[in-house]
């Protein structure tokens, strides 16, 4: 083993004196209450011994509370707590909140990440490679991190944005019946997402030729840049607009108001992400589609993989390497189908050990 | 109006000729409906703002007392997560837990004799915290028909929104240019020394300011939760910079002592004019963002090059 960083030496300093002295004098660290394991052998862990981590960018966001609540729900069926971090979309401190982390015991920590962006997420996998801590992330890593260089990195799960913005993309030609001029209504534009989701829009239009994009806007995945945009938007081309594409759903949610403030009625909006209120403004029938990532799964299948490992029910070298960074399913929301999103459960079935890998798409290419 | 103050107002007046020469969406009566429209809840906002720059101190709580009474306001009246329907009363509460929050950050200025750039930055933080505290995983969306109504119903082709920020300009001229507490506003940004050495006690006259600015973000997080219907712990995010840079765009010094609403008030619209006008010409989004920094750095200069004195230090 070779320290590459002062820093690193230093953390895993720490990291082996806090294993020490828990062991001799922590009874309890989360929920547990048999002593803890110690850093001997480190290849399986009593159920009770393990700690289950989750840790989103902040509870105010619906979709990141279901998240947590999806974690919970996984620790609730193996009989422990998830302990929910959350760090304000905050870089410093999701490393902070992590370090800490890793500075207590961690031979049977799980940990279930959103990092912030994708520059955040290798000092997290080196983290957890020293420590030994069992790691699944989710949506940012950097295209050129192979999970496979990493034994505690267990898997990387995110979704093809090409795949659901041409989801989205034919429900609302389709909406407009088939031809007519839409706008969009793009992301943050340096992000893949917002870049992945727009590539795909344009593989949708391609596919439908008589729908025409108008014009092409940047609203920044908010609410109130989306209104004041579509506002303009809908003075600069009027009633040529049919359809309105927007690359999340609170953008289309301030496309919404923007219609109604103009007494449109006639515009057919999509969006992605499903939070609630576009689920029910599917449901009033306001909007036309959105498409969900399942976000209480997210929350607990993270957990359902570390936990599987590191009680020895699954061995890391039994992972195949398609399952180490995979695209997760999503599901296109319409009117016909919203009932079963509204009130999100997650299934017990889809975190056994053998069945935690059961929703992917492929591997991420 | 002196010829020193002339430059904003030539700006706008340019700028706006410019997009209608080149945009026929642009110079329809509709369009110039909207960007008013777009422009009130900035305008509420920068009228706050005004004040505490003029005093020479800086305020980057906007975001947190926006999102506060956002939330708060969304909370008090019809709406889905409870059964209250406090109608005014609920908005006259919001405006007064932003006043509360605007005071706090006057009185850890003065009292704690920390600098305004990081007591409102905290009390930003603290306004979001109780934002996120009350926002509590369910989103807020009003239901009163009120509120509603204020950004949907229009009046001389206006949306009430627009009224009351003509309202809030209006208030704000006249408190900067009739009351103590605009002069004295003034005064401390030009010589606080000399006011203090003077025999005024300025210490309650800053916390008048931020409890004032506090009160009209609180307004303007009320009007973005009637626009959207529902309370956002971001409503108010990104209000901070781009009120501050209508300000100063409008000449506004951020050293203070000159400016004030009506300068502003032309900031505003010249901000408004140009990301709305960058849409209408269609400029690609990916330069819409460096294309406006370079045109506000641009008239910030041009509106001040009569006001440059010789010798002039700028940091």
């Amino acid at each position: 083993m070779k320290f590459t960083s002062r820093p690193a030496a230093a953390l895993i300093g720490v990291a082996i004196a806090a294993t020490t002295l828990s062991a001799c004098t922590e009874e309890a660290v989360g929920s547990d209450d048999t002593a803890a394991a110690g850093g001997g052998d480190a290849s399986t862990c009593e159920p009770a011994d393990v700690t289950l981590v989750g840790q989103v960018r902040n509870e105010s966001n619906p979709y990141e509370a279901s998240w947590l609540d999806g974690g919970d729900a996984f620790a609730e069926q193996v009989g422990l707590t998830q302990e929910r971090l959350t760090y304000d979309g905050d870089s410093t401190r999701q490393q902070e909140q992590i370090s800490q982390l890793f500075a207590g015991d961690t031979s049977c920590l799980v940990m279930n990440i959103l990092p912030n962006g994708d520059s955040d997420t290798p000092p997290i996998v080196e983290g957890a490679q020293d420590a030994g801590a069992y790691l699944v992330t989710q949506w940012n890593k950097p295209a050129d991190l192979a999970v496979t260089d990493y034994d505690s990195w267990l898997s990387h799960i995110t979704y093809n944005g090409v795949e659901s913005g041409k989801q989205i993309g034919d429900a609302l030609a389709e909406a407009i019946g088939g031809s007519g001029g839409i706008v969009a209504l793009q992301g943050i534009l340096d992000t893949g997402a917002a870049k992945d989701r727009f590539a795909g829009l344009e593989e949708s239009l391609s596919a439908n030729s008589d729908v025409e994009l108008l014009d092409d806007q940047t609203a920044n995945f908010s609410r109130a840049e989306a209104l004041e945009v579509t506002k303009t938007l809908l003075t600069k081309h009027g009633d040529d607009i049919k359809g309105i594409w927007a690359a999340n759903d609170d953008m289309a949610l301030g496309a919404l108001e923007a219609l109604k403030q103009a007494g449109r009625t006639d515009v057919a909006v999509v969006g992605i992400d499903a939070v609630p209120d576009a689920l029910t403004a599917i449901e009033d029938g306001e909007m036309t589609a959105t498409v969900s990532s399942d976000g209480p799964w997210q929350g607990g299948i993270g957990l359902a993989i570390g936990y599987c490992v590191a009680t020895g029910e699954l061995a890391v070298e039994d992972i195949a390497d398609e399952d180490r960074a995979w695209y997760a399913e999503q599901f296109l929301i319409e009117k016909d189908n919203v009932g079963d999103f509204v009130s999100p459960e997650t299934d017990e079935s889809d975190f056994a050990c053998d069945n935690v890998f059961s929703r992917s798409q492929g591997p991420i290419s | 109006m002196s010829l020193r103050d002339a430059g904003p107002p030539i700006a706008l007046v340019v700028i706006f000729a410019v997009f209608a020469a080149l945009s026929p969406g642009f110079r329809t009566i509709a369009n110039v409906q909207n960007i008013f429209d777009a422009a009130a809840v900035l305008a509420v906002v920068t009228c706050g703002i005004t004040f505490v720059l003029m005093m020479g101190s800086i305020d980057l709580s906007t975001p947190g007392i926006m999102g506060a009474s956002a939330i708060t306001v969304a909370l008090l009246v019809a709406n889905n997560r409870n059964d209250n329907d406090l109608g005014l009363v609920g908005i006259g509460i919001a405006v007064l837990l932003a006043a509360a929050l605007g005071c706090l950050s006057g009185l850890a200025l003065v009292v704690l004799k920390v600098p305004s750039f990081m007591t409102t930055l905290g009390v930003s933080a603290v306004g979001l915290g109780v934002a996120t505290l009350m926002f509590g995983g369910v989103q807020p969306n009003v239901t009163d028909a009120m509120l509603e109504s204020w950004a949907v119903d229009r009046f001389l082709g206006l949306a009430y929104l627009t009224w009351i920020a003509f309202a809030c300009v209006l208030v704000g001229w006249l408190v900067q240019r009739y009351s103590r507490l605009g002069r004295y506003a003034y005064a401390i940004g030009g010589a606080e020394e000399v006011l203090a050495l003077s025999g005024v006690k300025v210490k309650p006259y800053k916390v008048a300011v931020f409890t004032m600015a506090g009160a009209f973000y609180g307004l303007g997080g009320v009007m973005v939760t009637s626009q959207l219907s529902a309370g956002l712990v971001q409503a108010g995010r990104g209000y901070d910079f781009a009120a501050i840079t209508a300000a100063v765009v409008g000449g506004t010094l951020l050293i203070g002592g000159r400016g004030g609403i009506l300068h502003s008030a032309v900031g505003v619209l010249l901000v408004t004019v140009l990301s709305n006008g960058l849409v209408q010409v269609g400029v690609s989004p990916y330069w819409q963002g460096g294309v406006q920094g370079l045109i506000v750095v641009v008239a910030v200069a041009a509106a001040v090059i009569p006001q440059r004195r010789r010798n002039q230090v700028t940091k």
